[in-house]
């Protein structure tokens, strides 16, 4: 069953955001393509979330955004990682982990 | 509430968006064909997929909004709420805002109407003030003669026009009862050089300048609605001034603040009368308006020459003349300048008590908010958030305490008014715009000196100043910081009381000067005459001696005489004069005060009669007394009496002889040590001297009886301006006293904020260190040693900053100079006593959260833990 945007984590959505721009300049449809294949069905990015998360991103200085030409030769917005961006998701990832490994105490310890 | 939305949006051109989502849904669109929809169901696939378009731009737009509206007003809520939750902690503060804001709205309020704004005429910068002068002698600008007014108005290429006035009181008789008015007499070119023209009616005509033709007389706003009931049909209407019968030509408007406040009517002086035409005759004050763009500088040099061509012309009464030109508003305002500054920055001192006070309040106050500042930050707060919340509530205070301040500033006007009515342009002091922008600009400034520093201090550090420690459990680190925010305040208030304390010994020092003279029990008053009655003197003086006289006569009245300036008031008259027997030494110039008196004045003023005899009055072989100093330093002391004297320069008089040596008196002012001075026994220098009568009893309990009995005698003169010399001598020093009285209020304002700080920063440092107390004393501290601690700790900074405060003091102690009198600005007894006053009351101040501390109960205290 697909998890929706209201089910994540509060700032999750963010983190994954970054850590799919990290791969490369992406437009809006490619992340939430890409968010919807490798976690194979499980998360199914919103768009009326993506799209506020993006511009939230890129207003906060997080992601640089460009206008180029799509894979099918039409003009989109292309996002990208900026230097904030990677530090920001660096300290994300590694909070996350943190928190995952916590969660994941608790449960197998407290059955 | 949309309407305001646009304003705060940046750039998101809804275009972009568009074509953003737009990309997305066509994506959509062609993967849903590529998985075999027909591109109907396709499209409709992929809008439901997408969800509300709309929507979603509406969201994105969101993004962009720049919050500030919403997130001031959140501040703002916040910062009520935060005020609503402390109450007293606000109201302190607010209320040493206000009396800081207040009273330095005020002080602004009075530096802006005296000092800043221009004259209240159009062009005001262009008058200027022209006075002749004998460069050779120290009086003060002079009178000018009419006829040089109108040789400088032809001559110069300067001014656009040069008039001059005199103001002379008269009594009016048109009415059933004579009625004494403030008669203005003005030179032509007078409505031309002021700007301003009649609210009703017209200016004089050239006709109506000139002798012999109609008279015409131009009355005030003010006379015209006391007396005539702002009757519209006044122009054209007959007044009888000085026994002359006059027509009204027109009514100045309310706005014209002449000078000279109180002038009821104005007549021009006649060009070709007989009474203008003598060049030593000096009578005019006289105002001039510039051409635009010509200097001061400019002007004074064009009638440098133009007084040089003169002086050629008129060797003989012109020679000697210089002219000089001053701005008129510098003339009006130049007097007080210096003392309004001195009081703008005491109270600019004391406000700046208050924010140190303030600061010390709000430091302590984010201390104990440390708890909420971490969760805050732990729930994603960004720093700069939490500083613009409590500058927000920093900003609230302030704008409240600059409300109340206003409210201060108000009533302040009217003390203002109250306590220094001779002050120029006093009325001109009032409430409007400037001074509200002023205030507001004020706790703007306030927010920021105030607000800040504890705002990012309290911010420091972020969420490592953690949850989980108890704050109760820290002994404060900002204490070192307070206690010099403490010390700042006790050396400013040091510095504010030992300004006031030199203020107040100067004040009583004048006190306790012997002027010469006796002041008490002496009643002075004006009888109306006109300038005319000089032509007859004989008369005059006759009419003058019976006056006495039958003041003299009255049961309850000791002596009576005549001078034609008051004894003990400011105001010199030097001539030059000349000794006639023995030989005279050019060089050196004889100088004297010159006083008319009539022969009762020394048995009126009890100044004592040191040789010789009394004078008597005689106006073909004039009688002199001369002051001890005068004959100390000009006559040989034995053959004083019988020498005569002659007065240089504008002689009205002959030579006159010497009759006796009286004891010196400070005739020029009571702060002025006595020169050399020669009284002419003359009642009649001008129609209307002062009459000086000397009761038995209280003066002014004797005003009516003396007015009825001079209404006996001379039924068609008024008697006015009743008072005792008592009361002109305390206005001579107004100024003074206002400044003395407000800078005695601003210094006791700043020592109790200076003790409510001291207090308050050791209450907090008491209750942050409760625990260690009650640890002490379990462990068998003594109580009084714990007192002694916490008294010394306030004591201790209270002796820093009095030390600081006494060098500020002694440096800022020039600023006095030439407002004292008889003490010194580093007066040491002055100095000290401040100190002591200050420690005594810090003491006080600190006692109480000392007492506090060592009445802690060690297992209550613990027990918390």
């Amino acid at each position: 069953m697909p998890i929706e945007k209201s089910d994540l984590l509060q700032g999750t959505l963010d983190m994954l955001i970054l850590k799919i721009v990290a791969l490369g300049p992406v437009h809006g449809y490619g992340i939430s393509r890409r968010i919807r294949q490798i976690s194979k069905e499980v998360l199914q990015v919103q768009q009326g979330s993506l799209y506020p998360a993006l511009h939230r991103l890129e207003k906060r200085g997080w992601l640089a955004a460009d206008w180029g030409e799509s894979e099918n030769g039409r003009q989109a917005k292309f996002y990208k990682l900026s230097a904030k961006g990677r530090k920001q998701l660096h300290s994300e990832e590694s909070n996350w982990a943190r928190l995952a490994q916590a969660v994941t105490h608790i449960m197998q310890t407290a059955e | 509430m949309i309407w305001w939305k646009p304003w705060f949006r940046r750039s998101a051109p809804d275009a972009k968006l568009d074509s953003e989502l737009r990309f997305h849904i066509d994506a959509l669109i062609d993967e849903n064909i590529a998985s075999g929809m027909s591109p109907q169901q396709a499209r409709r696939q992929a809008m439901l997929e997408f969800g509300g378009h709309e929507q979603i731009k509406e969201q994105l737009r969101d993004v962009y909004r720049v919050r500030i509206m919403d997130a001031s007003i959140t501040n703002l809520k916040s910062a009520f709420r935060f005020i609503r939750k402390s109450p007293s902690f606000s109201l302190a503060v607010i209320l040493t805002l206000a009396l800081g804001i207040g009273a330095n709205s005020a002080v602004f309020s009075a530096i802006d109407a005296i000092l800043l704004q221009p004259l209240p005429f159009p062009n005001g910068d262009q008058l200027m003030a022209i006075s002749q002068f004998q460069p050779k002698l120290s009086n003060p600008s002079s009178y000018v003669a009419p006829v040089r007014v109108e040789d400088w108005n032809r001559m110069n290429s300067t001014f656009q026009a040069i008039t001059g006035y005199y103001v002379d009181d008269a009594s009016e008789t048109s009415g059933a009862l004579p009625e004494k008015i403030t008669w203005g007499l003005v030179a032509p070119r007078f409505v031309q050089v002021w700007g301003v023209a009649p609210a009703l009616g017209r200016d004089f005509r050239p006709e109506e300048e000139r002798y012999g033709g109609p008279s015409a007389v131009l009355i005030s706003d003010r006379y015209w609605r006391r007396r005539f009931g702002a009757d519209p049909t006044m122009v054209g209407k007959q007044l009888r001034i000085g026994g002359h019968s006059s027509q009204v030509v027109g009514v100045m408007p309310a706005s014209f603040l002449f000078p000279i406040h109180d002038v009821d009517v104005w007549t021009p002086v006649l060009i070709g009368a007989p009474y203008t035409q003598s060049r030593n005759a000096t009578w005019y004050r006289t105002v001039g308006r510039l051409k635009p763009g010509v200097s001061v500088a400019q002007a004074q040099a064009d009638l440098a020459t133009v007084q040089a061509q003169l002086g050629k012309a008129f060797p003989k009464s012109d020679g000697d003349l210089a002219v000089s030109i001053e701005p008129l508003k510098e003339t009006t305002v130049s007097g007080v300048r210096k003392s309004l500054w001195i009081l703008f920055g005491s109270v600019s001192l004391l406000l700046l008590i208050a924010c140190t006070n303030i600061v010390a309040l709000l430091l302590a106050r984010s201390a104990q908010r440390q708890h909420e500042i971490s969760v805050r930050f732990s729930l994603g707060a960004s720093r700069g958030t939490l500083v613009t919340q409590f500058l927000t509530e920093a900003f609230v205070l302030a704008l409240s305490g600059a409300a109340l301040g206003l409210l201060v500033a108000w009533g302040a006007a009217h003390v203002f008014r109250a306590l220094a009515a001779n002050l120029p342009r006093v009325e001109e002091i009032h409430l409007d715009a400037r001074i509200v922008a002023y205030a507001m600009a004020c706790s703007v400034l306030v927010t920021l000196l105030c607000g800040l520093f504890p705002a990012i201090r309290g911010t420091r550090g972020g969420i490592s100043g953690s949850l989980a420690q108890a704050s109760r459990t820290q002994v404060s680190a900002r204490n070192p910081l307070q206690w010099m925010l403490v010390g700042v305040q006790v050396a400013l208030a040091v510095t504010l009381l030992a300004g006031a304390g030199l203020l107040l010994r100067s004040f009583q020092a004048l006190g306790r000067v012997s002027p010469g003279f006796e002041t008490n029990s002496i009643l002075t008053m004006h009888i109306s005459a006109s300038w005319g009655e000089t032509a007859d003197m004989p008369r005059l003086m006759q009419r003058i001696a019976l006056i006495v006289e039958a003041l003299r006569s009255v049961p309850g009245v000791e002596a009576a005489a005549t001078s034609a300036m008051l004894p003990g008031v400011s105001g010199q008259y030097q001539t030059e004069t000349k000794i006639l027997e023995g030989e005279q030494d050019p060089q050196h110039k004889v100088l004297a005060e010159t006083r008319f008196t009539s022969p009762g004045y020394f048995e009126t003023m009890k100044i004592p009669l040191l040789s010789g005899e009394a004078c008597r009055e005689d106006i073909k072989n004039p009688q002199i007394m001369v002051n001890r100093s005068f004959a100390d330093t000009f006559l040989a002391r034995d053959g004083a009496a019988g020498q005569h004297i002659q007065m240089l320069g504008n002689s009205f008089l002959p030579p006159g002889q010497i009759r006796g040596i009286v004891g010196d008196a400070r005739e020029s002012g009571i702060n002025r040590e006595p020169g050399p001075a020669v009284y002419w026994c003359f009642s009649a220098p001008m129609p209307d001297p002062y009459y000086l009568v000397r009761t038995t009893g209280d003066p002014m309990a004797m005003a009516q009886t003396l007015r009825s009995k001079i209404h006996e005698i001379e039924p068609g003169r008024s008697v006015f301006d009743i008072s005792p010399l008592t009361d002109h001598l305390d206005d001579a020093f107004a100024e003074n006293r206002m400044r003395t009285v407000l800078l005695a209020f601003f210094a006791v304002t700043a020592i109790s904020l200076a003790c409510v700080g001291l207090h308050g920063t050791l209450s907090y440092s008491v209750n942050v260190r409760k625990r260690e107390v009650g640890l002490r004393l379990a462990l068998g501290a003594l109580r009084s040693q714990i007192v002694k601690q916490f008294l010394w700790q306030g004591i201790g900074v209270t002796l820093l900053g009095c030390l600081a405060g006494w060098i500020l003091a002694i440096a800022s102690g020039r600023l006095l100079s030439g407002m004292l009198y008889g003490v010194s600005p580093s007066d040491a007894t002055t100095l000290a006593a401040v100190v002591a006053l200050v420690l005594g009351v810090s003491v006080a101040a600190s006692l109480l959260p000392a007492m506090r501390a060592a009445r802690v109960e060690p297992m209550q205290v613990l027990r918390e833990e």
